[in-house]
């Protein structure tokens, strides 16, 4: 490397000819820098998170106890683990029973996160507990007092064995968002199993073996997993465990985290797209700086070579030197988001993995080989005549390659980030129709500016006909702030649609409280006091537990029942003749008309699980009572509707000799309020339905929606700050293509100045041409967005698509605000320089 | 022949347009001794700054040859014709074609640089010093005048002690007694460095100081001047 090179790289600098490019390489370095460390610490902290909703990073679960197979791998992979069986048992306190979930738990549970307890009624003084209760104690939530009419401290009866209730649990890890688990929790000591008698051959219980450790050793089990259950596959047994991973764990939370991910690098994305769109124009302004320079060199004598040489060294020590600053100061910026998140986000986060900064130096050099170089290609190709005929023609690369190579950095970039090339290809595809929009609406635009040049007014007049004049860079400067502000309105569009589709989908009547196990005797009562509370409630319906014994006259073996989580134990059953809101059929018919022997209708997943078709022939067993019914339709079921779902439905009058007891959901108050911490703030019927009806269960959805919404919230409130700086990427891209006109419009406000124009006059022309710039952008930056969202929610996130007509309103006024703001401050040396200076300069 | 530094023979230069070709250039034929000036007038559009381009080896012609030196231009390429003018070839322009980004003091030095010269900077202030602007080397072009800028130019253009110094209209874009005060400039660093002198210009008082004026119309040497005696500069430089 020639100090020459880089005597004229600090010249350069020093002239301001590279700030802008270097300004958007550092942006560009920056942001990816800063996003990276930000998600994948958040990504890394939200997982193990999510692994505290599994009490672990791992579990095998499965209807009977766990095969030793199982532990002794994980302490050969020095995992720690723990042991959880949960099952429904009556709970006794004297003469008040309650059917409990009952949860036994070893020593070392929970091996994430920590159980929240409390000591008082009130459910003050909550402390965190990272291990399970001991041995005779028991951990009850605190409705479980108000059934059984006790106090702490209190005996309680599981089972032949007697616990002292010694805490209340006010949340637990693993409590899960299912509505299954509808009985007071009460957590034991797995040691106290055995005493208690509840656990025997053929019992219902749910086992799990919970495993924790470093990312390697859970990664390996995983893997192993993998193997094994892949193998059994192959030998056609059929496995009694499932691996349940945090992702698996919970089916909306790990929906959120997805979309979350998801989001993190489509924002990514979009600032290195616009800090790209900011330096291909920039370096664009710097060829056209650099052209009078090579010109000289090669009329001294310098070979192409020597310029290429040079061009390349140039290029390679800014993007060295613009990729460390830009990896500084994402570092920097990272801690920055993270202590603006921390409030925010109650996420431990561990450190950032090697990826970021690997992103970060392969994006630097991406960046400058796909958008400066392009625009600096054909220096040494100038001809040394240029230094007489300076007018004679460069040839450029042409806009098609430069594009061409420029897309293809940012696509690589894109797929490399998103790893998924549907996502690279549509952001591309999206980008192209912009540019061919912009092509067709800016022309008609022009077409409309030069009919309206025959206004009078002074500042619009000349504002618009510049405009017209600079027709191909209006058409570049449309290009820069549409694609800007269509990323921003993007990004914005798709982070309210995420909170906003999941709120939608909780209509206003969603219930509040499920009340369950409402006894035949006891409806009656139940809906009057509800009626008496002015309370709406959906449907009720009957419910009767059941288990499925014999599929066409054969028995069903328990291999077969494993292999679906929803069957394998006792389920609820229900009758009804019209099909439940929130329910589709997706195959056979809904009755018309009483079939003309016993039939029923399933959820099509658990179908699918134990391979169930249309006409098959089903034997239940109820409380050994065993009937046969035909399997007359498949549905499929909205479970995130809060309405009561039920796998089995048969037509009515099949479960009426099994003496039901009846569901329903209730509303009292809105699901979307925050949970209140202090438990005395129940809904008001609660305490007298506990009361009155000490077997019937009340289920607060609150609590559990607050739970799912306090995930997203903390999802979308970390893409929020990384959005601020798509934002200065933007206002790089705004400020760099007013610089593609810059030296033109200096050059022609001087000479309007000499020629006696007011400041007022060029401000005002100024400011018109940046208004109407900013309106135009905006409304092809909307319909580019709308576009966009269209297709990023329905293929990408497969949500709906939704119309989104504040997003135009949004679009426009911001690009007009926006594009004159930035405009005229970039344009500011323009008005305030005097003309004879400017002259000089450009002379 | 051997002490021709510039010789001419039979030198075209066509350039094809859109429906017709149009000659610039006919049967242009000469030779310049090493150390001697020569003025290349003519009305515009003449072919005045077509030829000049073609005698410093920046263009090539439709047809006939040029020698700089001993080397024949014409018949080498772009990289071959790169490396006589960085042998011997200087410049001066009409829009002095200084870099803005650099001071005085680097626009001097930024063709030895490029050559590799160790003593570019100290060199770079001693012409500056000739041209009267050893205060101002770390002044930037804009902050310079136009008749400081074109010395600075100048200065450049000597300090590389170039064989040939090829002008173009250099005091074109200078007022009367800016543009006296170069062309006297020009001709004692002439004398001073033994370089030979070619210059463009339509102004006949700056030609008339060469030994020998060529005019060109219609693309053709209408006319040659000889001088036998090479006059003094006028004036000191300033």
């Amino acid at each position: 490397m020639s100090t020459i090179d880089l005597k004229l790289l600090y010249r350069d600098w020093r002239g301001g000819q590279l700030s802008l490019v270097i300004s958007a390489l550092v942006l560009a370095v920056t942001v990816v820098t800063a996003v990276s460390l930000f998600a994948d610490r958040v990504e890394r902290g939200i997982t193990q998170q999510i692994s505290q909703f599994l009490a672990a990073d791992l579990a095998v679960r499965g209807g009977i106890e766990i095969a030793p197979v199982y532990r002794d791998k994980a302490n050969e992979l020095s995992l720690v683990t723990a042991d959880t069986v949960s099952f429904r048992s009556m709970v006794f306190a004297g003469d008040n029973n309650h059917l409990a979930s009952v949860k036994a738990v070893s020593q070392s549970y929970p091996l994430r996160g920590s159980v929240e307890l409390s000591d008082n009624i009130q459910g003050l003084n909550i402390r965190m507990s990272e291990q399970g209760p001991e041995p005779g104690e028991a951990w009850v939530e605190p409705r479980l007092l108000n059934l059984l009419n006790i106090n702490l401290g209190a005996t309680i009866e599981v089972g032949y064995l007697s616990l002292k209730v010694t805490q209340l649990i006010i949340n637990e890890p693993d409590r899960g968002t299912g509505f299954g688990a509808a009985g007071a929790r009460v957590m034991m000591s797995r040691a106290d199993l055995p005493k208690s008698k509840l656990i025997r051959p053929g019992s219902r219980a749910s086992y799990r073996l919970l495993l924790s450790g470093s990312e390697g050793a859970v990664e390996q089990y995983e893997r192993w997993y993998a193997a094994k259950a892949s193998k059994e596959e192959s030998e056609n047994t059929v496995p009694h465990f499932n691996l349940v991973t945090p992702e698996g764990a919970e089916e909306q939370l790990s929906e959120a985290f997805t979309r979350g991910r998801s989001f993190l690098l489509l924002s990514g994305t979009i600032g290195v797209l616009l800090a790209g769109l900011a330096m291909a124009l920039a370096s664009h302004r710097y060829a056209n700086r650099l052209t009078d320079q090579v010109a000289l060199m090669k009329a001294w004598g310098q070979p192409s070579s020597a310029v290429r040489r040079s061009q390349f060294i140039r290029l390679l020590v800014i993007a060295l030197v613009a990729t460390t600053i830009g990896m500084l100061v994402g570092w920097l910026a990272h801690y920055l988001l993270l202590e603006l998140a921390k409030g925010l986000l109650n996420v431990e986060l561990p450190n950032p993995s090697w990826r970021p900064w690997l992103v970060a130096s392969i994006t630097g050099i991406t960046c400058v080989l796909g958008f400066a170089l392009p625009a600096l290609w054909h220096l040494p190709a100038i001809a040394p005549l240029k230094v007489l005929r300076r007018d004679m023609p460069t040839s450029l690369v042409s806009q098609g390659r430069r594009l061409a190579v420029g897309v293809l950095a940012l696509f690589l970039l894109t797929v490399w980030y998103s790893g998924s090339l549907l996502t690279a290809s549509l952001f591309l595809a999206a980008l192209f129709l912009l540019f061919a929009v912009c092509a067709v609406v800016a022309l008609q635009f022009l077409r409309l500016v030069k009919g309206l040049g025959a206004w009078q007014g002074s500042y619009l007049r000349l504002g618009l006909a510049n405009l017209w004049r600079r027709r191909a860079q209006t058409l570049v400067q449309l290009v820069g702030f549409a694609t800007t502000l269509m990323l921003l309105l993007i990004v914005t569009g798709m982070r309210t649609s995420l909170i906003s589709e999941w709120e939608a989908q909780l209509p206003d009547d969603t219930p509040s409280h499920f009340l369950f196990n409402v006894a035949n005797t006891e409806v009656g009562e139940v809906k009057q006091l509800l009626v008496d509370e002015q309370l709406e409630t959906t449907d009720w319906f009957p419910m009767v537990r059941g288990r499925l014994v014999e599929i066409n006259g054969e028995t069903i073996t328990r291999e077969r029942l494993a292999k679906s989580g929803g069957l394998s134990r006792e389920v609820n059953f229900t009758q009804t003749a019209t099909l439940p809101a929130s329910n589709e059929l997706v195959e056979g018919e809904w009755w018309q008309a009483p079939p003309a022997g016993p039939e029923f209708s399933m959820e099509q997943d658990v179908a699918a699980e134990i391979g169930l078709n249309i006409g098959d022939d089903v034997t239940f067993s109820i409380g050994g009572l065993t009937f046969s019914a035909k399997l007359a339709s498949l549905r499929s079921v909205s479970w995130q509707s809060m309405n009561p779902n039920f796998y089995v439905i048969f037509y009515p009058g099949a479960l009426d000799k099994y003496s039901p007891n009846w569901v329903t959901a209730v509303r009292a108050g809105s699901i979307l309020d925050q949970r209140a911490d202090d438990l005395t703030q129940q809904a008001p019927f609660i305490s007298e339905m506990v009361q009155r009806f000490p077997t019937a269960i009340v289920l607060e959805l609150t609590d559990v929606v607050s739970r799912i919404r306090d995930v997203i919230q903390r999802v979308t409130q970390g893409l929020e700050l990384i959005l601020m700086l798509v934002l200065a990427c933007g206002a790089m891209v705004l400020f760099a293509s007013i610089g593609v006109s810059f030296d033109e419009r200096l050059r022609e406000n001087a000479i309007l100045r000499t020629l006696g124009s007011s400041k007022k006059v060029i401000l005002g022309a100024l400011a018109v041409e940046y208004a109407a710039l900013g309106f135009v952008s905006g409304l092809i930056a909307s319909a580019g967005a709308e576009i966009v969202l269209y297709f990023v929610q329905t293929k990408v996130f497969e949500l709906s698509a939704q119309w989104h007509p504040l997003l135009w309103l949004l679009g426009t006024v911001s690009g007009v605000v926006l594009v004159t703001l930035l405009g005229l401050l970039r344009s500011r040396e323009i008005i305030s320089v005097p003309p004879l200076e400017s002259l000089r300069r450009l002379a | 022949m051997s002490d021709s530094i510039l010789r001419v023979e039979s030198l075209d230069k066509v350039v094809r347009t859109a429906d017709q070709d149009l000659t610039i250039l006919k049967g242009v034929s000469f030779e310049l001794k090493q150390g001697h000036s020569l003025a290349i007038v003519g009305p515009s559009g003449a072919g005045k700054s077509t030829l000049l381009g073609l005698l410093a080896g920046l263009d090539e012609p439709s047809s006939g040859h040029i020698w700089l030196g001993q080397h024949q231009i014409t018949a080498m390429d772009e990289e071959g014709r790169a490396r006589v003018r960085s042998e011997l070839v200087g410049f001066v322009f009409q829009t002095f074609q200084l870099l803005g980004s650099l001071t005085a003091l680097e626009n001097v030095a930024l063709p030895m640089e490029l050559a590799g010269q160790k003593d570019a900077q100290a060199r770079s202030r001693d012409y500056l010093a000739k041209v009267g602007l050893a205060e101002r080397t770390t002044h930037y072009p804009k902050q310079l005048s136009g008749g400081e800028q074109q010395r600075v130019a100048v200065a450049r253009a000597f300090a590389c002690a170039p064989k040939l110094l090829f002008a173009d209209e250099p005091t074109g874009n200078l007022d009367q007694a800016t543009g006296e005060k170069i062309s006297d400039l020009l001709f004692e660093l002439n004398e001073q460095s033994d370089t030979t002198l070619v210059l463009v210009t339509h102004e006949q008082r700056l030609a008339e100081r060469c030994q020998t004026i060529i005019t060109i119309d219609g693309g053709e040497i209408s006319n040659t001047v000889e001088k036998s005696v090479k006059e003094a500069p006028r004036g000191a430089v300033a």
